[in-house]
């Protein structure tokens, strides 16, 4: 295993009873920047996050993380995580839980509360360190449990739907925090707004039925070359078809969604700039052009 | 060992600041006062002035407990029973939660990146024995305060008296605790944990009822259950009590072995 390995995984299955939850799954993961884990209900990417945590036991196959079995005391303090549905106790102060967290950890009374401040301070909470849990909004408690996959200095943090049923201000905190806290720290990070995993990472790890689908950069799919993405929401669809069929290049045009045109091209970059031009000659106004379909296009065009 | 006793000074912590805590305690508080007034006192009471009359060396020997005469004070001898007796249910109750609570609410996980399976295990138990030893003291302490009213030349050595009291109940209640931390592990609740804590005694008494109809007087069945030394305790005084120390202590070994490894294998 190579220093730079964060996770590795060999033939790693996970059955509940006589239901496969993870099906002989094998990948390697290095370090880097933040790690997008997809994929539909059941899936597999909680189970697979647990198993990763140590929280349950495989049926059969390898995994190391970080070179260490999951569960091993050498991970103490460099992995860290938000387990799906993981409460804090809701009778004791938000501060004395993450002080209690820190010196598990190792650290002493005196850097235990200091590290509490500081993640409090990460994810704008500091003011409620006297706080109890239970008198905190849904929102506040994500970022608290965010807060203690910071205590000390992990290597990798596993977050399991870290968004889900976040307003967007708090989601959008915890995108930037994510994003600020990944030059040192590789986060793997379990979603279904697959937008939001697109602007994160840099790579995917894509499950379906507890099998592993496939693991690779968010845009290095060859097939991308051939299409360009663009949002605009002030033509008229039937007018923007016209215009855009009639460039030199285009072989297909589908909507995705309200405003959103999915172009089939022989050639992306001459195809972006004729539709600049376009653009700008009919005076259109568009939201953004991209190159390549969206990570949604891409795993479930093909579906809708 | 360092985490091992981070975990017993948190389960301390979360029974002297959470408002759940409090309330046991000063319940605690109240029912203790209450068999302190209604019961040892009295009892004590009763005993000196049996004594006086000479008739309670008869009345101990028919009961069998003339090692009571041997407790520096009838306060001492009759809060030594009272807690044979007492002290296990309370540490039933106080120490039905040691992971219950946290596994369902998945606040277990939390810990799990931190420290390990065992460790969390054996933290929870160490701090449950560390909070029923201070319940111990703390409650001796009243009784050594009724002593010093009552016949305070015996103090001195009541005083040296406690440590055998002291360790004596330790041990006592160490099986409880260990079998609650055992069904702690399979629980979701304290009050879960609690029922399967009278299930798997009830069925253990029924069990060693008919193995002793069906295969005779079996010796060995009379000491399966914890606390079963108790009567034979009440005999005692002394060091000689710890004549009985391998019994809670087996019944210590065997029960921490059987919840370490469930503990150990449950998915959380």
């Amino acid at each position: 295993m190579s220093l730079d390995t964060l996770i590795e995984c060999e033939g790693l299955t996970k059955h509940y009873g006589s239901a496969v939850a993870l099906d002989t799954v094998s990948l390697t993961l290095p370090a880097g920047e933040p790690i997008a884990l997809i994929g539909p209900n059941g899936a597999g990417k909680t189970t697979l996050l647990s198993l990763l945590c140590g929280f349950i036991r495989p049926s059969a196959g390898q995994v190391r993380v970080l070179g260490q079995q999951p569960g091993s005391q050498a991970l103490s303090g460099r992995l860290s995580a938000l387990p799906q549905d993981a409460l804090l106790d809701p009778r004791l102060s938000v501060g004395g839980q993450l002080r209690f967290f820190a010196r598990l950890q190792g650290m002493s009374a005196q850097q235990a509360k200091m590290d509490t401040h500081r993640v409090l301070q990460t994810v704008d909470l500091l003011d409620s360190i006297n706080t109890k849990p239970v008198d905190l909004s849904h929102g506040m408690r994500k970022r608290i449990a965010i807060a203690q996959a910071l205590l000390g200095e992990p290597k990798l943090v596993l977050l399991d739907e870290p968004t889900a049923g976040i307003d967007p201000p708090n989601a959008k905190m915890i995108r930037d925090l994510i994003r600020a806290q990944s030059t040192r720290t590789t986060f793997i990070v379990s979603s279904h707004n697959l937008d939001e995993l697109e602007r994160l990472c840099g790579s995917v790890v894509h499950l379906e039925k507890g099998r592993l689908i496939s693991v690779g950069g968010v845009n290095d799919d060859a097939e991308n070359h051939e299409f360009v993405t663009l949002r605009i929401n002030t033509v008229e669809e039937s007018t923007f078809m016209m215009a855009a069929k009639a460039l030199a290049g285009v072989q297909n045009i589908t909507r995705t969604a309200q405003g959103d045109y999915l172009i089939q091209t022989d050639d992306d970059m001459k195809t972006s700039l004729a539709l600049m031009q376009m653009l700008s000659d009919y005076g259109w106004r568009y939201r953004q052009l991209s190159r390549g379909k969206t990570l949604e296009e891409r795993l479930y065009g093909d579906a809708s | 060992m360092n985490r091992i006793r981070i975990l017993a000074q948190d389960e301390i912590l979360r029974l002297v600041s959470t408002r759940r805590g409090i309330i046991a305690l000063a319940g605690f508080l109240l029912v203790w006062i209450a068999v302190l007034n209604y019961l040892i006192l009295p009892a004590a009471a009763f005993f000196v002035g049996a004594s006086d009359a000479g008739i309670a060396e008869v009345l101990l020997a028919r009961l069998g407990l003339e090692a009571w005469q041997q407790w520096p004070a009838p306060e001492l001898a009759v809060y030594w029973v009272v807690c044979l007796y007492l002290l296990p249910f309370f540490a039933f109750i106080s120490s039905a939660d040691q992971t219950a609570s946290d596994r369902s609410r998945g606040t277990l996980r939390y810990l799990v990146l931190r420290c390990s399976r065992l460790e969390i295990f054996a933290g929870r138990f160490l701090g449950q024995c560390i909070i029923l030893v201070l319940v111990v003291l703390v409650t001796l302490a009243t009784v050594l305060v009724a002593v010093i009213f009552n016949t305070p030349d015996a103090l001195p050595e009541s005083i040296t008296h406690a440590p055998v009291i002291i360790v004596n109940l330790w041990l006592l209640v160490m099986p409880y605790i260990a079998l609650m931390a055992l069904v702690s592990v399979l629980a979701k609740s304290a009050r879960q944990a609690t029922l399967y804590a009278v299930i798997i005694w009830i069925s253990v008494s029924f069990l060693v009822g008919y193995l002793q109809a069906r295969f005779g007087p079996l010796s060995f069945l009379d000491w399966v259950l914890p606390g079963s030394q108790v009567s034979q305790l009440m005999r005692l005084s002394d060091w000689q009590t710890l004549a009985l120390a391998p019994i809670p202590i087996v019944h210590t070994i065997v029960l921490l072995f059987v919840g370490a490894f469930l503990m150990y294998r449950r998915d959380l």
